[in-house]
């Protein structure tokens, strides 16, 4: 029978801290490029430009259809040797992630923007402005609003893709698990910990996501998803 | 730059054998955890529209707990925490299903919930003013339709459980990327051989990815 023990597991609490905290910062900086990225790649998808709209629309399908960890693992070991730079698992990670979940995004975005009726492009043209003033000014205000659940629950789905870069030695809470878990010979306690780290983060920002939606709901905002 | 780097597939083209007996393992993960996720997923998603609190409580905990966590972790916390509870081994292939399953089956429960949550409620009674029991109704009435409104959905779901088939790699699970990087260290060719296998991924997944568009569409059209 084992017996259960958590003390090894609060003697390390400050790597799995800073585990957590790199969580968190991969997954800051790949929404920071990744969601103006999806919005540039929405727009070009829906030019009516063959030549703007096709590499879009290829960047975002092979994103979208190819699992997170072999992407990762194309931008660690194969990009550096292509373009001759040194690849550290933080900028590789980055760099994966922000392009992945901008092709996510991207699809976010253009649904948002097709949902907003003909009628209010046609208005903003009547009234004198050009199409991109248009877009800035009347339909992307009113499709963002409507988008923002579904982005939030992207967000959430990002930082749990994060944990890849484990993989790849970069010290997130996962990698940091795994070395405390080496170190105390307790994988039992200190894997159970970080599951419930993860499920508490990641519950209430989904709660809090889930009230929101209800509550754009309530005031009248239809859902792009 | 860049332009100098000579391509060469022909180490990756040599060792498809290699490719092969990876693609074999992605595919026995996939199917097992379709199967198991799906099938167990559809029992939690019941559970969930159960009036018993004993039966609906522990369905919403399951779904909430697994929806929340990530799936490596899962997979990690089966192959590296359970044996210590268990007097056996868990196999990497063990610890890949478990997590993976698990986690579709938490996630295809709410497709599942959805679905038959959007049949209308004079469907069920009607068939129970027929002389039919509640099983009886949710098998012949609602369900059948329901399953009709979550079919996209639920490609959707087997598409992404094909992509996480990848992280079993993370406990040495023989499958395609697995084998990928067996051969990229063995032939120093990570570029060629990582392309090769995201070449693979995309060929499998594009046309299902396709057809759930479509089905979509004509789902929306027929406004079932």
């Amino acid at each position: 029978m084992h017996v259960w023990n958590f003390a090894p597991v609060w003697a390390n609490a400050d790597l799995l801290a800073q585990g957590l905290v790199n969580t968190l910062k991969v997954t800051g900086a790949s929404l920071a490029f990744g969601v103006p990225l999806g919005l540039v790649l929405a727009l070009m998808r829906l030019s009516p430009q063959r030549l703007l709209a096709w590499p879009a629309a290829a960047v975002i399908e092979v994103f979208r259809t190819t699992p997170p960890l072999v992407q990762l693992f194309w931008f660690f070991f194969a990009l550096p040797i292509l373009i001759h730079v040194e690849m550290t698992p933080y900028v590789a990670a980055v760099l994966t992630f922000s392009i992945q979940s901008a092709a996510f995004f991207a699809e976010v975005f253009r649904g948002g923007i097709v949902s907003v009726e003909r009628g209010q492009w046609e208005a903003g043209r009547a009234l004198g402005m050009a199409p991109r003033q248009v877009m800035r000014r009347v339909v992307l205000p009113q499709a963002v609003k409507r988008m923002i659940p579904a982005f939030l629950e992207r967000a959430i789905e990002l930082m749990k893709t994060t944990t890849l870069v484990a993989i790849v030695s970069y010290a997130d809470l996962l990698f940091e698990t795994n070395e405390v878990a080496q170190k105390t010979f307790r994988p039992l306690e200190v894997f159970t910990v970080t599951a419930l780290i993860y499920f508490v983060v990641i519950f209430v920002a989904s709660t809090l996501v889930h009230g929101l939606e209800r509550h754009l709901a309530a005031s009248g905002e239809g859902l792009a998803r | 730059m860049g332009a100098h780097y000579q391509w060469n597939f022909a180490p990756v083209l040599e060792n498809l054998d290699v490719l092969w007996v990876g693609a074999i393992g992605t595919l026995r993960l996939f199917v097992i955890c379709i199967a198991l996720g799906f099938g167990f997923g559809l029992v939690v998603g019941l559970g969930r529209h159960a009036r018993t609190r004993w039966v609906y409580l522990p369905a919403t905990a399951f779904v909430e707990f697994f929806r929340n966590t990530p799936v490596l972790v899962q997979i990690l916390w089966f192959y590296y925490a359970l044996p210590i509870l268990l007097p056996f081994e868990i196999s990497p292939l063990m610890a890949a299903t478990l997590g993976i399953s698990l986690n579709s089956a938490a996630f295809s429960a709410e497709i599942y919930r959805g679905g038959i949550a959007s049949i209308d409620r004079g469907q069920a009674e009607a068939a129970r003013a027929l002389g039919m029991t509640p099983a009886q109704a949710m098998r012949r009435i609602v369900l059948p339709q329901a399953l009709r409104r979550m079919l996209p959905a639920l490609t959707n779901r087997g598409i992404e459980i094909f992509k996480m088939t990848t992280l079993a790699s993370a406990v040495a699970y023989v499958e395609l990327l697995q084998q990928g990087k067996l051969l990229a260290s063995l032939n120093f060719n990570p570029i060629e051989t990582y392309t090769v296998i995201a070449v693979v991924f995309f060929l499998c997944l594009f046309p299902l990815v396709q057809a759930t568009y479509a089905l979509e569409r004509r789902l929306n059209r027929s406004d079932a």
